[in-house]
């Protein structure tokens, strides 16, 4: 009856349309900016777009499970600020990474318990969080200023072995979910954000499923924020403000359902990747900035509708020979 | 030795609403048990405190003579006992052999569950109950509800459960042979069955005893041989009624041009397909499940596209490109899932109801209340709905109204030609007569109806005429006086139309 995907949908992770998308995008950018295929554009490439990506892919696996999450742009300003604070301090670069990890996990615990046990609204639960986190941020440092340390920048923004690290970063995204969707909480994940009542009644533990999601989401977001700080170098409370959106395009671009149960990291990594290079070739074409918004907006449509359409050609043309 | 369950004087309380009140009884190591009752006399709270769900106020169970309180679905399972949801607790979005493995499928030693491995173990239980027609790695939710439900039932086997609760197990099922089988093989194994249903001859078929439950409490527990069909319809109802077909005179229109003439339609799962059904005259479609009677319903009313011939209404030609437009040329369909395709659960009954003509009600753009009250009063009693229901949230109903509220909206929508889609499954008995006797003033008044159900009875008491679907296309048309279930299920398997037939060789083949 339905046959395995072939293999060309399998490459976007189900975000085909996106996919060729991105290569297209690509495409002009490098005709207009040949610098763009060089090792010093591509790394300045995947530095510009690992923060978004780390941020992105913790809100996938929310998003997945059918809830919502708005905190991670909070967690990213309180992160920030932290790291321009204390990473010349006591606690050193490591001692930085650790505290904003664990700032990070303490968020997204305190989310997943008002909305995984306690059952509140997960929209309104991480609206207080969001707000919360960026309160806090703006106590530990009122106005934009402080330093990070030089040991962090360079760690985050160098190269290993001649690759860049923000690269690793993205390659160790994608196979780590793809890892994680295949163990038992992966497909509880799935199933989770496509039918609740079905799940339960099926044995699965729909909070524990919720809670570990916020959980690493939550972590997302502090590795998010902590290499935002390494790549601006300083602190801005308010400055990741405008990064909530984008967080939502890019999941919304990569083909994952805001309604839960369907998609994945690897499609919101490649609408990360959109945004990106989108801002980067519009810039390439001689497009003013200000109007950068405009495409941003309508190509989040346009893939929107185009995901929408790849299932309905595969639906009619499974149909045909029944 | 201990029965292998044991309910002492359990209750469960939601709200105000009392579900269960002191209801005890026993089920004996390899006995199926029926449960009988009406929708809402807490058959399905009673499941669920057995297998986990919910958990009972007061009252103990007992498993094997040891106490037994379920946290969870997983715990039930873990001592034995497995449950087939009515509700079908598959997810859609996974393929049938993960579906079959939750909330536990097998992993390697770096914790992933390979899919591979899963498929191949998948088709090895599939084939050992007996289902060969259903792809391990197809996905749920591209299944019809039938076959779900299969799965549903051999998910529930596959776990070798020592008490095995089956909560309407034949409600979607189109062959009960299937299940039939694999109960006698379960009891020689010497499992415990409690099988709710509302199909009598089942229980008849299946169980030994049935305990009746009506309004939250026990009322019968007896063996089923000692008890007569009256006696068991009046202890369920709490009156009599008894579960008969009244013959009824035709009422079709001759002369005048037909309510629904379809000429060689075709789409995706509809072949070919021509029909005619005039004023007046109710037009059965029979068919095993999954041979494009539910293809057929959406094509008519514009749900899924037409790609070939032609449907007219009254003689007119018409375009038919949604429900929309199907309900302006006075066709509306009655759908197949009541729960995702009917009702809008968070709103009221009324609203439910009303939703076809609010606009007709509306004053400056405002819905005038009284007026709404007024349109929903005028139809509500075609289908015997009591008045005290219309303000609470349809979602509270049980099904038996929440169907006749569906029923409602059609009539209220002064459509001409009613799309029914099994109406009356999982329905209880007084709901189900009820449903009959709108079906039967609405031809009367010179309605038309293509009536289409999994229950062969139904097809062959209510209707003047009807079709049989084999393979997505018309297999045969019996008028009234050559209906008899066997003649249909002959057809609906495969067999060319001619008399005598069995009843156990067209059931093989359908198998």
């Amino acid at each position: 009856m339905a046959k395995a995907s072939p293999w060309y949908r399998r490459l976007g992770g189900g975000a085909t349309p996106a996919m060729l998308l991105l290569i297209l995008m690509l495409g002009i950018y490098a005709v207009y900016e040949p610098s763009a295929l060089t090792s010093f554009g591509i790394s300045n490439l995947l530095n510009n777009a690992i923060v978004l990506a780390l941020a992105a892919t913790g809100l996938t696996i929310v998003v997945l499970t059918g809830e919502f999450d708005l905190s991670g742009a909070g967690v990213v300003a309180i992160c920030n600020v932290m790291a321009a604070t204390l990473s010349m301090g006591a606690p050193g670069s490591m001692g930085t990474l650790g505290l904003v990890l664990l700032v990070g996990l303490l968020v997204g615990a305190i989310n997943a318990y008002l909305i995984a046990i306690l059952g509140l609204q997960s929209l309104a639960v991480t609206i207080g969080s969001l707000i919360v986190c960026q309160g806090i941020a703006l106590v530990l440092l009122p106005a934009p200023g402080g330093e990070v340390a030089e040991a962090i920048i360079s760690g985050v923004t160098g190269d290993l072995f001649g690759i860049p690290i923000a690269g690793i970063m993205f390659v160790a995204l994608a196979l780590a979910w793809t890892f994680l969707k295949n163990t038992r909480w992966g497909i509880a994940v799935y199933a989770v954000g496509a039918d609740p009542v079905a799940s339960r009644l099926s044995g699965l533990n729909v909070p524990t499923t919720k809670f570990i999601a916020f959980v690493l989401a939550g972590l997302c977001y502090g590795a998010a924020g902590f290499v935002y700080s390494a790549e601006i170098g300083s602190g801005d409370p308010r400055i990741s403000d405008s990064f909530l959106l984008y967080m939502f395009a890019a999941v919304a671009i990569g083909g994952t359902s805001l309604m839960g149960g369907r998609g994945g990291v690897r499609g919101s990594l490649v609408g990360v990747g959109i945004l990106t290079v989108m801002q980067k070739m519009l810039f390439a074409i001689g497009v003013a900035e200000f109007y950068t918004n405009i495409f941003n907006g309508l190509i989040m449509i346009a893939a929107i509708f185009f995901g929408q359409l790849s299932p309905l050609v595969a639906r009619i043309a499974r149909r045909r020979p029944a | 030795m201990s029965p292998a369950l044991q309910v002492n004087a359990i209750s469960k309380r939601y709200g105000a609403t009392t579900a269960l009140q002191d209801v005890s009884f026993e089920l004996k190591r390899g006995q199926v048990c029926g449960l009988l009752g009406e929708n809402g006399a807490g058959k399905s709270t009673l499941v669920k405190s057995i297998s986990g769900v919910v958990w009972p106020d007061t009252g103990e169970i007992l498993l094997n003579g040891e106490s037994y309180r379920p946290r969870s679905i997983v715990e039930g399972n873990r001592r034995g006992v497995s449950t087939a949801f009515q509700e079908l607790s598959l997810v859609p979005t996974l393929s049938v052999a993960v579906n079959l493995f939750l909330p536990h499928p097998e992993r390697n030693g770096l914790g992933l569950v390979l899919t591979r491995k899963l498929e191949q173990r998948a088709a090895e239980i599939l084939e050992e109950h007996g289902v060969r027609d259903i792809k391990p790695s197809v996905l749920v939710g591209d299944l019809p509800l039938g076959m779900r439900q299969r799965i549903e039932i051999v998910r529930a086997l596959q776990r070798k459960p020592s008490v095995l609760l089956l909560d309407e197990p034949t409600a979607a099922l189109s062959d009960r042979e299937w299940l039939f089988g694999l109960i006698d093989k379960a009891v020689a194994e010497e499992t415990s069955i409690l099988y709710i249903s509302h199909k009598l001859d089942e229980i008849r078929r299946l169980c030994s005893r049935c305990v009746i439950l009506r309004n939250g409490r026990k009322v019968m527990d007896s063996d089923v041989e000692s008890m007569s069909n009256d006696e068991i319809f009046t202890n369920m109802a709490g009156r009599s009624v008894v579960e008969t077909f009244v013959s009824r005179t035709p009422a079709i229109r001759v002369g005048l041009a037909p309510r629904l003439e379809v000429r060689n339609l075709k789409g995706p799962g509809v072949e070919d397909v021509s029909f005619k059904l005039a004023p007046g005259e109710c037009l059965g479609v029979a068919g095993l499940e999954g041979h494009g009677q539910s293809s057929l319903f959406k094509a008519l009313v514009g749900l899924s596209p037409v790609t070939g011939g032609t449907i007219a209404v009254d003689g007119i030609h018409v375009a038919i490109r949604s429900p929309r437009e199907a309900l302006k040329h006075g066709v509306a369909l009655v759908p197949e899932e009541r729960k995702s395709e009917g009702i809008f659960s968070d709103l009221t009954t009324m609203a439910n109801i009303s939703m076809p003509v609010i606009d007709g009600v509306t004053r400056f753009g405002l819905v005038n209340r009284a007026a709404e009250r007024r349109a929903v009063g005028a139809v509500t009693p075609s289908v015997n709905l009591s008045e005290r229901f219309l303000g609470y949230g349809i979602g509270a109903l049980s099904g038996g109204n929440q169907q006749k509220a569906i029923l409602a909206r059609a009539l209220i929508s002064g459509a001409k030609c009613l799309l029914l889609f099994d109406p009356t499954r999982g329905v209880d008995v007084g709901a189900k007569q009820n449903i009959y006797a709108m079906m039967a003033a609405f031809v009367r008044d010179g309605g038309s109806l293509l009536f289409c159900s999994t229950e062969l009875d139904e097809l062959v008491h209510l209707c003047d005429r009807c079709l049989v679907m084999y393979r997505n296309a018309i297999a045969g048309d019996l008028p009234r006086e050559e209906l008899s279930q066997d003649r249909l299920l002959s057809i609906a398997s495969g067999f060319r139309p001619q008399p005598d037939v069995g009843l156990a060789a067209a059931s093989q083949k359908g198998a």
